[in-house]
C-alpha cells in the first residue's frame, strides 16, 4: 500500500566520515606543531652550545624531552 | 682552393657525426658486453633470479590452490608477478655490483654521454631478465601443462620486460645510492610500473585464452606506447641522478 | 625562525572557520539525499579534498621541473611541503570514499579505475618520502626526490587511463558491480552551494597548511645549518 521509498539511516557513516576528517587534519596540525617545537628545542640547545666559547667543548648530549 | 676546403670541412663534420653515433653504440655495447661477460663467469644474477622465480611460482601454486581450469585464467597474472619480483632482484644486484666495484664512478669519468651508461645498463638488465624469462617459460609450461610458446606471448613478454626494465634501471640507479638500498627499489618501482604490468597481463591473458585480435592488439599497442614513454623519460632523467 | 607573519596567523583562523562553516553547510544546510541518506554528505568533503590534493600532485610535478632546472633548494622545500599536504588530503579523500562506498555500494573497496589509481598515487607519494629518508646529502635528496616525483606524476595519469581503457574493453556483466551506476545523484541548489563552499574551504586550508609546512621546512634548514657549524 505504501509506495514511498524510505531513506536509509546512514548517519552513522556520515559521523564516521566527518570525525575522520577532523581527526586526520588535527593530527597533521599537531605534527606540524610538535615538529616545530622540537626544532625550537634543538635550536635553543645549539645556541647554548655556541655561547660558552671559552669553556672546553661540552659533549653533546640529547636533552630529555619534556612532556 | 676555398671550395675544396669547404668540402673537406663538410666531409669532416659528417665523418665526425658518423663517428660519434658509431662510438655511442660502441660505448653502449662495451658496457653490455662487460656485464654479460661478468655474469657468464659468476652466474650470480641469473641463478638467483631463476631460483627465486621458481620459488615464487611454487608459492603461488600453494597459495592459490588452483584447479586446472582456474589455473588457465591466472597464468598471465602469476607469470607477470613472478617476473616483477625476480626483476627487482636482478635490477638491485646489477646496480649494486656497479656501485660496489666502483665501476659506476669509472664510467662517469669516461668521456661518454651519460645516456650511454643508461642504455648500457638498460640493455644488460633487459638481457638478464629475458634470459631468466626464457628459462621460466618452459618450466612453467611443463609444470602446468600449458603451452606458453606462442609468438604473440613472446612479443608481449619482450615488450613488458622493456617497459619494466626501462624505468627499473633508472629507479635502481637511485635506490642503490640511498641508505635503504635494496628494500627501496620495489617500493619505488611497483606503483610506477603498474600500468605496464597491467597492459602486459591483459595482453598475455588475452593471448592465452584466445581473445579477439582487436583486444590483444590494443593491449600490445598500449604496451608499445608505455615503453616509448618510459624509455624516453628514463634516459632524459638519468643524467640528474648520476651527477657527482 | 622568524615570528609567524600576521597574514599567516589570520589565515590559520580563517581556515578553521571555513572548515567549520563547510561542515555546517554540508551537515545542516544541505538537504538529505533520498536514496543514500546522510552518508552522502561526506561527498562534499570527499570531492573537496580530492580536487585540492590532485592539483597539489600536479603542482608537485611542476616543482620537480623547476628544481631540476634552477637547482635552488628552496623549490625542493616547497615540493616537500606540497607532497606532504597533498598526501594528507588525499588520505582523507580515500578514507571518506571508502566510508561512502560501504552503504552505497555495499563494499568498503572496489578495484575500479579511480580507486585503484588513487591507491597507487598515494603509494607513489609515500614512496617519495621513503626515498628521501634514505639520503643524507640535501642536494642529492632534492634531485632524487624531484626525479621520482616527476616519474610518479607522469605514471599516475598513464595508470589511470590504462585501467580505464581496459574496463571499457571488458564491460562489467555482473549486475550491480558497475561502480559508476550506483550512487549517482543530481545536486539541488543548497547541495551545490555546500559543494562549492567545501571546495573553496579546502583550497584555503591547503594553502594555510602548505604555507605553514614551508616555514617548518625553512626552520629545519636553519637548524641543520647550525648543526653543521656547531660540529666544526
Amino acid at each position: 500500500m505504501f509506495f514511498q521509498e524510505i531513506t536509509p539511516d546512514t548517519s552513522g557513516y556520515m559521523i564516521a566520515g566527518y570525525a575522520t576528517t577532523f581527526i586526520i587534519l588535527a593530527v597533521y596540525v599537531a605534527s606540524l606543531f610538535l615538529r616545530q617545537r622540537n626544532l625550537k628545542q634543538d635550536m635553543d640547545m645549539l645556541a647554548e652550545l655556541e655561547k660558552p666559547a671559552e669553556k672546553p667543548a661540552k659533549p653533546v648530549t640529547k636533552r630529555a624531552k619534556k612532556k | 682552393m676555398a671550395k675544396q676546403k669547404t668540402i673537406d670541412n663538410r666531409q669532416r663534420a659528417i665523418g665526425d657525426e658518423r663517428q660519434s653515433s658509431a662510438s655511442f653504440i660502441q660505448a653502449i655495447g662495451a658496457i653490455v658486453w662487460k656485464d654479460l661477460r661478468a655474469e657468464f663467469r659468476s652466474w650470480e644474477l641469473i641463478s638467483s633470479m631463476l631460483v627465486f622465480s621458481l620459488l615464487v611460482i611454487l608459492i603461488f601454486n600453494f597459495a592459490l590452490e588452483l584447479d586446472v581450469k582456474t589455473r588457465q585464467s591466472v597464468t598471465a597474472g602469476v607469470l607477470w608477478a613472478t617476473f616483477a619480483f625476480a626483476g627487482t632482484l636482478g635490477l638491485n644486484r646489477s646496480m649494486a655490483i656497479e656501485k660496489d666495484r666502483g665501476c659506476l664512478d669509472g664510467l662517469l669519468l669516461a668521456p661518454v654521454d651519460r645516456s650511454v651508461i643508461y642504455f648500457g645498463k638498460f640493455f644488460s638488465n633487459l638481457a638478464f631478465m629475458l634470459i631468466v624469462e626464457a628459462i621460466v617459460l618452459p618450466v612453467y609450461s611443463v609444470l602446468y601443462n600449458t603451452n606458453l610458446f606462442q609468438p604473440g606471448l613472446l612479443l608481449v613478454i619482450l615488450l613488458g620486460s622493456i617497459g619494466y626494465t626501462s624505468i627499473g634501471t633508472l629507479l635502481a640507479a637511485m635506490s642503490v645510492q640511498t641508505r635503504t638500498r635494496d628494500i627501496l627499489l620495489p617500493i619505488l618501482l611497483f606503483p610506477v610500473v603498474f600500468a605496464v604490468l597491467l597492459a602486459a597481463v591483459k595482453a598475455s591473458g588475452g593471448l592465452l585464452d584466445n581473445s579477439t585480435f582487436a583486444d590483444v592488439s590494443f593491449s600490445i599497442n598500449l604496451l608499445i606506447a608505455y615503453d616509448v614513454i618510459f624509455v624516453a623519460a628514463s634516459f632524459m632523467l638519468f643524467d640528474s641522478i648520476v651527477e657527482e | 625562525m622568524n615570528q609567524k607573519p600576521l597574514a599567516l596567523k589570520v589565515l590559520d583562523i580563517v581556515s578553521l572557520i571555513l572548515l567549520l562553516a563547510a561542515a555546517y553547510l554540508a551537515i545542516v544546510v544541505a538537504p538529505t539525499e533520498k536514496v543514500m541518506g546522510d552518508v552522502q554528505r561526506v561527498f562534499y568533503f570527499h570531492v573537496g579534498t580530492a580536487w585540492v590534493a590532485l592539483i597539489g600532485f600536479v603542482f608537485t610535478a611542476v616543482l620537480s621541473v623547476i628544481y631540476l632546472i634552477t637547482k635552488n633548494l628552496k623549490w625542493d622545500r616547497i615540493q616537500v611541503a606540497a607532497v606532504e599536504v597533498s598526501v594528507v588530503f588525499f588520505l582523507i579523500t580515500i578514507i571518506l570514499g571508502s566510508i561512502w562506498a560501504r552503504p552505497a555500494w555495499n563494499t568498503w573497496w572496489t578495484w575500479d579505475p579511480r580507486l585503484t589509481t588513487a591507491a597507487i598515487a598515494e603509494l607513489i607519494y609515500i614512496a617519495y618520502f621513503m626515498l628521501r629518508q634514505g639520503i643524507d646529502d640535501p642536494d642529492k635528496r632534492a634531485r632524487f626526490g624531484a626525479v621520482y616525483a616527476l616519474i610518479g606524476g607522469l605514471s599516475a595519469p598513464i595508470t589511470f587511463f590504462a585501467i580505464r581503457l581496459f574496463r571499457t574493453i571488458h564491460p562489467v556483466v555482473i549486475a550491480g558491480a558497475n561502480a559508476e551506476a550506483e550512487g549517482n545523484f543530481s545536486m539541488s541548489g543548497d547541495m551545490l552551494s555546500a559543494f562549492f563552499f567545501a571546495l573553496f574551504a579546502f583550497t584555503v586550508i591547503f594553502i594555510d597548511l602548505f604555507w605553514n609546512r614551508i616555514r617548518l621546512g625553512e626552520f629545519q634548514n636553519e637548524v641543520e645549518e647550525m648543526k653543521l657549524k656547531a660540529s666544526y
